[in-house]
């Protein structure tokens, strides 16, 4: 065998070994016992001095670099193979980690909250349930007032009741803190009333006051209007028509075009075009006197909003009730 | 209330489209809150709030609004009657007013010789836009007087009311024919307790003396400005009707309208408060209409018992504060300008250098009583389209936000980061959750609406458990809370109690043991940790006043009071399986319920950094075996009570239940560490010493 075609052969076989099994079958056929290089290794020492010198020291260093060439090919094999048992699908879907959702109503009053305060009015915490003072009397509702026909009330005593909007802080606030002023008083409110899709028997209402020595309702426009365009994120159309309630004089109530139609009408705006927002006016000096302000050094603003209706148009949620239930199916989706 | 488009045309001079009136009265005085076609004819729903009431429930009171805001003339209906001198009304009907508190004007007419038959069809038609129902000509005519004035009127069968002298025959009678009359006598008076009166309907009502009363000689015969009672009704063969027209003090109407659960158009007017000087007024265009329809001859005069007519009323109204309030420079002029078209006659005048304006008010507008209500007048007829949008000057007071409100944010999303939902409820409970929760000290609604809405909820558990009932339908894991008031009877007064977060968890097909409540456990942990709070400790003794469902609905074996060293604000547990039971849930829930206001004010408490230390820390591990019984809180005692100051942190890492002899092993990593040396192996030795023998003598096996 001459040792030249035998390196040629060897070589380019070890180096296209396709795996370790192909590779050991070729270190047997080559470096086995009875492999082929053994073979004329063996044979050395039958033959001549001169020609046992020549060829031995040849096969020797092939069988080296025959052994070199193996074991470097295994490496390479054997990476391959390391990489075969670490591939992953990468495609395969997510671990699914423990997932929690804020009530929608959170979401909207936390942006209702954060324009207001960079309009710099502070949000102010109050309580349920109320007095039939704050609630009605100190408001310019005395007791038997027509105008209580407007709130159907739940009594608790005849002197305890569930607050039927936010305005009693308006008083509450006052009593405690010299204008000027501005603050909004978000917070659940209650009213005896039959529910349907729009109406419940309990509803969210955030309270706004403002109090200064000179303030107006161009004032209340400029204000009502930049929190609907920060909150649509865009200008809306608005509108004032009057209105009535007891704590406020002159009264008026804010409308926006709709954002269903566009103000051309449809069955959410009833055909007006319009949306009714807020019940606003100016603070009745009644209710400054209540506060112990002197009722014509002060003027102000006040108006109450439904946050629901904000829900409602921004989630485009259909029915009041499904945001005072803890259903999941409904929560998941924010 | 419902208007006829084509009546109230009538009363304006220039007129206008249904759709200009819809605008006109949307924009400058009420919502109108539907239009629709009734015939030839369009019925308007119009908003009348409780403040223009007393003359806008009536035709002629939306006529002269609209006429003013369209710069219309306002054209008066007609009036004009013949009274027969030959008859007095004086002559057949006497009228006294005892209870004048009550009544301050009662004003009657009398017509005679009346036809009795159906209204003419053109009443019959506008009454019925109006939503009445038409019965016969002079019941119409009365009808038709009070939506048109406002002033509800009554007709009484002058023959058929009684008298205490029986057999007195009044001379002129004989000059009527086919009548019995005589000089009658009407009585308005407190009713007498027990008194009875069963209405034109039939119904009965029990009367008390604070009811007032119409009444004859003998009985009473309506109950004043509410209804009409049997006895003196109008019918086919009524000759002579005494049509009254009165004024009532309207909180006595409507206390007894509503104690009668008994509203009528009449009481609805009432209670409102009238303008005593309409009666008169509603009696003539009431007697024209008899006279026109119903062929009556007019008596006479009218009986009017008025003792204290009413005063013209003068409003001083400060120019300057009236520009600013509206945000308007508005001249004094154009002021009196727009007031002229309310019938409202102003001057200017000035004092101390200020210009004001004074304004004669007209009897009939009871609600303009001051200046700012004479601004809205002027506000609102120039439109508020008019009014610029101005912002406000002035200081820029930073805007905060109160410290519960901004916790309150901060643990939503806490929770929700932690995997939980946020439901919010009904603040309500019914009678049959107070039963199976045993929440006894619940606050009863009075007047409840619903079954399910009779009292308010004690603690946010009550519905959370019931969202889990209706959420396990869909899911197998449920986590929900929620941030809320609840309330509860303290003594005898409903009362308010502190805001509370509640958390609940549901694990369906779980094999460990109230994994749920370790959940929640685990879920205190990062609530309080994230808010910086320490010391927080779970006590299985009932410490601390814990609320009266704790122990009621937990699982007695199953549960801890919340709390630090100095105080308890909350408690962790399963619900118990009598309610699991009684509301037919099958898997196990576990919840907490914590105080607001106390983890805030633990949050806020001052907390000073503590700089990691700057010396290596030194580990040991230190196996026990316990019995199983035995708490792990009690080992963890032992041990930092030994180990002392250097032992900075004990961490159990191991828990292995099922040693031989109802043993179990537990292994505590412990870590010794000073901030101001370098601690040697030796004295941490002579610690480790010290915890094992502390160990020992509790009876605890040390495992080498």
């Amino acid at each position: 065998m001459n040792l030249k075609n035998l390196r040629n052969s060897a070589l380019k076989e070890i180096l296209g070994a396709k795996n370790l099994e192909e590779l050991e079958k070729l270190q047997i056929k080559y470096l086995g016992r009875k492999g082929e290089l053994t073979e004329i290794l063996r044979k050395l020492k039958d033959m001549a001095e001169a020609q046992r010198q020549k060829i031995g020291k040849f096969a020797n260093q092939l069988k080296w670099e025959i052994e070199g060439m193996v074991e470097k090919k295994k490496k390479e094999l054997g990476f391959l193979s390391s990489v075969d048992k670490e591939w992953v699908d990468i495609s395969a879907p997510g671990h699914k980690l423990p997932k929690g959702y804020l009530n929608p109503r959170t979401l909207v009053l936390r942006k209702v909250e954060e324009i207001f305060q960079s309009l710099g009015f502070s949000v102010i915490d109050s309580t349920e349930m109320e007095t039939d003072y704050y609630n009605f009397q100190a408001l310019n509702f005395p007791k038997d007032h027509p105008a209580r026909d407007m709130q159907d009330t739940f009594y608790l005593t005849d002197e305890i009741l569930m607050r039927t909007h936010t305005s009693p802080n308006q008083v509450r606030f006052m009593e405690k803190h010299n204008p000027p002023l501005r603050v909004i008083m978000p917070g659940k409110c209650f009213r005896r009333d039959a529910s349907d899709a729009t109406h419940d028997s309990q509803f969210y209402q955030v309270e706004g006051l403002m109090v200064d020595k000179n303030i107006s309702v161009a004032n209340f426009k400029a204000v009502i209007a930049e929190f609907f365009k920060r909150l649509f994120g865009k200008e809306v159309k608005m509108r004032l028509r009057p209105s009535y309630f007891p704590f406020t004089e002159p009264s008026f109530e804010p409308d926006i075009s709709c954002t269903f139609c566009a103000g051309s009408g449809c069955k959410i705006c009833k055909d007006t075009g319009w949306l009714e927002m807020a019940g606003a006016g100016m603070v009745h000096p009644f209710v400054f006197k209540s506060a112990g302000y002197s009722p014509y050094e002060w003027r102000g603003f006040a108006f109450g909003f439904g946050l629901e209706r904000l829900v409602m148009m921004k989630y485009k949620i259909n029915d009041i009730r499904l945001l005072n239930f803890g259903d999941l199916r409904f929560l998941k989706q924010f | 209330m419902k208007f006829s488009y084509n009546w109230l045309s009538e009363y304006l001079e220039k007129k206008l489209s249904p759709s200009e009136m819809v605008d006109l009265l949307t924009m400058h005085a009420f919502e109108v809150e539907s239009m629709e076609k009734f015939g030839q004819d369009y019925v308007l729903d119009i908003k009348i709030l409780p403040n223009r009431a007393h003359d806008c429930m009536s035709y002629i009171g939306v006529a002269k609004e609209l006429a003013a805001i369209s710069g219309s003339k306002f054209v008066p209906p007609k009036m004009n009657f013949a009274e027969d001198k030959k008859i007095k009304a004086k002559d057949f009907i006497l009228v006294e007013v005892p209870a004048k508190e009550l009544c301050p004007r009662y004003s009657m007419r009398v017509a005679t010789e009346i036809k009795m038959g159906q209204s003419p069809k053109w009443m019959q038609e506008r009454l019925q836009a109006c939503g009445l129902r038409p019965i016969s000509n002079i019941v119409d005519i009365t009808n038709y007087v009070m939506l048109e004035t406002g002033q509800p009127l009554h007709a009484f069968d002058l023959d058929k009311l009684e008298s205490a002298i029986s057999n007195f025959q009044f001379p002129i009678s004989k000059q009527i024919p086919n009548s019995k009359s005589q000089t009658k006598k009407i009585i308005v008076r407190r009713a007498v307790d027990g008194e009875e009166i069963t209405t034109i309907e039939g119904k009965k009502y029990k009367l008390n003396q604070n009811n007032l009363v119409i009444a004859d000689e003998k009985v009473a015969i309506g109950i004043a400005g509410i209804k009409g009672g049997q006895g003196p009704e109008i019918d086919e063969k009524t000759k002579i009707v005494a049509i009254e027209s009165a004024n009532f003090e309207p909180t006595n109407i409507r206390r007894t309208s509503k104690a009668f659960v008994l509203r009528t158009d009449a009481s609805t007017r009432f209670e409102n408060g009238l303008d005593p000087e309409l009666t008169a007024m509603a009696l003539e265009r009431c007697v024209s209409l008899i006279e026109e329809i119903a062929n009556g001859r007019v008596a006479e005069d009218l009986v009017d018992i008025y003792p204290n007519k009413v005063k013209p009323r003068k409003i001083l109204a400060d120019v300057q504060w009236m520009q600013e309030l509206i945000g308007l420079p508005i001249k004094a002029q154009e002021m009196i300008d727009i007031l002229k078209k309310f019938e409202i006659f102003a001057k200017i005048l000035k004092k101390e250098k200020k210009t004001f304006i004074e304004a004669a008010v007209p009897s009939s507008r009871l609600d303009l009583v001051a200046q700012e209500d004479i601004a809205e007048e002027i506000a609102r007829i120039m439109g508020y389209d008019k009014i610029p949008a101005t912002v406000p000057s002035g200081i820029l007071i930073p805007a905060v936000k109160e410290d519960n409100l901004i916790y309150e944010d901060k643990i939503k999303d806490i929770l929700v980061g932690a995997g939980w939902s946020e439901a919010q409820n009904y603040s309500f409970i019914s009678d049959e959750d107070k039963k199976i929760f045993k929440t006894f000290k619940a606050v009863e609604i009075r007047n409840p609406f619903s079954q399910d809405q009779k009292h308010l909820r004690t603690t946010l558990i009550i519905n959370l458990v019931k969202n889990i009932k209706e959420n396990l339908k869909y899911f197998d894991n449920i986590r929900l809370f929620e941030v809320g008031h609840v309330f509860s009877m303290v003594d005898t007064k409903p009362t308010e109690l502190n805001v509370k977060i509640a958390a609940v968890v549901v694990n369906k097909n779980t094999k460990k043991p109230a994994e749920g409540l370790f959940e929640l456990k685990g879920l205190i942990n990062i609530l309080t940790e994230k808010l910086g709070i320490d010391g927080i400790w779970f006590d299985d003794a009932i410490s601390g006043d814990p609320p009266q469902y704790w122990l009621t609905f937990t699982h007695p074996l199953r549960r801890a009071i919340v709390r630090t060293d100095k105080m308890a604000f909350g408690g962790v547990g399963e619900i118990n399986q009598t309610i699991l039971d009684a509301l037919g849930i099958k898997e196990q829930i576990s919840f907490f319920e914590l105080n607001l206001p106390d983890l805030v004010g633990l949050a806020t408490e001052e907390r000073a950094y503590r700089p990691p230390s700057k010396y290596p820390a030194i580990i040991r591990d230190l196996a026990i075996s316990v019995e199983q019984t035995t708490k792990i809180e009690s080992v963890l005692n032992i041990i930092e009570t030994a180990g002392g100051e250097l032992l900075q942190d004990t961490d159990i890492f191991d828990i292995y239940e099922g040693l031989a002899g109802n043993k179990k092993s537990l292994a505590f990593r412990l870590i010794y560490q000073s901030d101001e040396r370098n601690l040697t192996d030796e004295e941490v030795n002579k610690l480790q010493e010290k915890i094992i023998k502390a160990i020992e003598e509790e009876g605890w096996e040390v495992r080498r």
